[in-house]
């Protein structure tokens, strides 16, 4: 799909709708900054279905899933083994592992998703 | 006896405190009298209006305003001039290295789009041109407060006190900074001449991050959904991360609490700004698939040249100039706290260009047949990013160890992005900066030799970073939290943010408009309106053909 005007209308309520968000949150102690906040948040909701009208959804994934929480859980056992050990062998051997962990969801399964539609593979 | 004692005690003290003062008068008038006689000796305005070719009399004792007139000027007036001058000394120097690191921007886009095809040419320097105005924007509302909202306290910015806000998570009894929460659309008590600095430079260094991303996506992104997902890069995945290195976050409080060397240490951002950009870029690259045309139906890779290989070389010898910003304009200041180290860091970064140039210029030679021009462009910049976090802790032969390295592993790792992972990254963007990022930040927990010393502390750990080559192992465990904590939760962050939007925005433009190119339909212009275009080789037409049916 070319560029067109709908895409450039919703992308400025986009804009305008992030920056009101933001000054919610910056004066979020006062009246007119908490009702920013959710006249923003509105603005970005009412962004996405505008920008889901433009573009309709399609694609599955657990394997995609499988990869993000892989990534993720291996910096977990590293936050994680932080606490578990106080020596620095102890630690390394807890941060390798997480590494391990999290390149293999992103080199290993990620990936993998990525090529299960590839567009070569058409 | 005793009383005699203590009298005579008494006696002696009261005479050295009676001393002491004296001597502290007499110091007092000796300043004073040597401000009168070089205000005496200051050249008159007669004399000054002859012209001072040799500008030996142009700068005086005349030129420091009084703080009240009917006094004159004071020796306290002279010392605030002196603090003003170590200030406003590195005002000057953090703003120059910040309009340098800005430039970089130019050679971005003349890499960029100079390895893309002349189709795509607007649309690849566009996605350069605009990722600035976007990063900008979204740094200004929100970003620079998740960043730096809680980093206050360096000296030589004057303290950059307003910036006192950093919210804290506490974890098994420990508290852990996690976000700024000051200077959002900087208003307020951040409307401070030490914030604008600071803001100015983590701005510029923030963009460079982002442009990353515009590379390994060149010729098949969506405009719209690049600049939904550079706004968001530059409002929280970028400063989410920058916040945990630089503004008082958990990763840099890895030395205080957890005891690991000084913390998580990267001078000006190996990890923070290229990683954090090689991972996105990684991310998204993996979301909008490869180019049509760049994979055969075994997986087998065609090579897809880019249009102009001068644009390439020009472009990376803008960045390699940028970098003098980059990397010593990290000091954040030319006068004290151990910023005279500002001449080891440039020279550091040189060296890694050049030992990174060898590298891949050796390694494809040697193996390829040809010293190739884009790879040895690459090697330049892999080597530059390389040294990016280490250049202010290591020696002149470790930055060459360094870059040299790079600039091997670049090669190797644009191979196996390419054949193994069979991801498309048109320009090599995931393995310059996320390939030699990752390295970079495991080379200060190897290299750092214990030398560098800026105001005797690192990450409020007294002593100067030290990594596993001189004795300290506990550094390069900070740094592979840090490399965890960026493949792990960067590259995670940035590929739900960039699958959501995949979701409600989509990635990837029309087969149409790939085949024919992203000028007109994206941009409705072409980037070169007069150019007769070569048609492609035979497997490029084939394949856009395949995809078009």
């Amino acid at each position: 799909m070319a560029a067109t005007t709908s895409q450039g209308k919703t992308f400025s309520l986009f804009m305008v709708a992030i920056t009101v968000a933001a000054a919610g949150l910056a004066y979020l102690s006062t009246g007119g900054g908490k009702a920013a906040l959710v006249v923003g948040l509105i603005g970005v909701a009412a962004s996405l279905a505008g920008f889901l009208k433009i573009k309709p959804l399609d694609d599955p994934t657990v394997l995609k899933l499988a990869g993000v929480a892989c990534a993720l859980g291996g910096w977990l056992i590293v936050l994680f083994g932080i606490h578990l050990s106080s020596s620095v062998s102890g630690r390394l051997t807890t941060t390798l592992i997480g590494l391990a962990v999290s390149l293999t969801g992103v080199v290993g399964l990620l990936p993998a998703a990525a090529r299960k539609n590839a567009i070569w593979k058409a | 006896m005793r009383i005699g004692r203590i009298a005579t005690f008494l006696c002696a003290l009261a005479m050295l405190v009676g001393s002491a003062g004296i001597v502290t008068r007499v110091h007092a008038q000796s300043a004073e009298a040597d401000l009168k006689s070089a205000i005496a000796g200051a050249p008159s305005t007669s004399t000054l209006a002859n012209g001072d070719p040799g500008g030996s009399i142009t700068g005086t004792v005349n030129d420091v305003p009084a703080a009240d007139a009917k006094k004159g000027v004071t020796v306290g007036d002279i010392a605030n001039q002196v603090g003003q001058n170590k200030i406003g000394i590195n005002f000057t120097w953090t703003l120059i290295t910040g309009f340098l690191v800005m430039f970089m921007q130019a050679g971005f886009a003349m890499v960029e789009a100079g390895l893309c095809r002349v189709k795509n040419a607007n649309h690849t320097y566009m996605m350069n041109f605009f990722v600035y105005g976007c990063g900008l924007f979204a740094y200004w509302i929100i970003g620079f407060a998740i960043q730096m909202g809680g980093a206050a306290g360096n000296g030589n910015l004057g303290g950059l006190q307003p910036l006192n806000g950093e919210h804290m998570l506490n974890l098994f009894g420990t508290n852990w900074g996690i976000f700024g929460q000051t200077g959002m659309f900087l208003t307020g008590h951040t409307y401070d001449v030490g914030v604008m600095v600071i803001f100015l430079f983590q701005m510029v260094f923030m963009d460079t991050a982002l442009t990353i991303v515009t590379g390994a996506c060149a010729e098949r992104w969506k405009f719209l959904t690049f600049s939904v997902s550079s706004v968001i890069m530059g409002a929280i995945t970028y400063p989410l991360f920058a916040n945990w290195a630089w503004g008082g976050g958990w990763l840099s409080q890895l030395g205080t609490v957890a005891g690991l060397g000084k913390g998580y240490c990267d001078f000006a951002g190996s990890g923070v700004v290229h990683a954090v950009g090689g991972l996105s870029a990684l991310a998204v690259a993996m979301i909008v698939g490869p180019r049509i045309g760049k994979f055969n139906r075994d997986g087998s890779a065609n090579v897809i040249i880019g249009h102009d290989i001068s644009a390439v070389l020009i472009g990376c010898f803008i960045l390699a100039f940028g970098w003098f910003g980059f990397n010593p304009g990290s000091t954040l200041g030319a006068s004290a706290a151990g910023c005279l180290r500002i001449g080891s860091v440039a020279v550091n970064t040189m060296l890694a260009g050049c030992t990174g140039t060898f590298g891949a210029i050796l390694y494809m030679w040697s193996l390829k047949g040809k010293p190739d021009a884009s790879m040895a462009g690459n090697g330049l910049l892999a080597g530059l990013v390389a040294i990016t976090a280490p250049s202010g802790f290591v020696n002149p032969t470790g930055s060459a160890i360094i870059g040299f390295v790079a600039g091997v592993l670049v090669c190797l790792s644009v191979a196996f992005v390419e054949s193994t992972l069979k991801v498309d990254d048109p320009v090599g963007a995931i393995s310059v900066h996320g390939t030699c990022g990752l390295w970079g930040v495991l080379s200060v927990g190897l290299f750092a030799d214990g030398t560098s010393n800026y105001g005797g502390s690192w990450n409020g750990v007294t002593g100067s970073v030290t990594g596993l080559f001189y004795g300290d192992a506990s550094q390069l465990v900070a740094q592979l939290i840090g490399i965890t904590t960026l493949v792990g939760f960067v590259f995670s962050l940035s590929f739900v943010i960039n699958w959501v939007l995949e979701i409600f925005l989509g990635h990837r433009v029309s087969i149409e408009a790939e085949v024919g190119g992203l000028d007109l339909p994206e941009m409705g212009q072409l980037g070169y309106p007069e150019f007769i275009f070569r048609p492609e080789p035979d497997v490029l037409v084939t394949a856009a053909q395949v995809a078009v049916a």
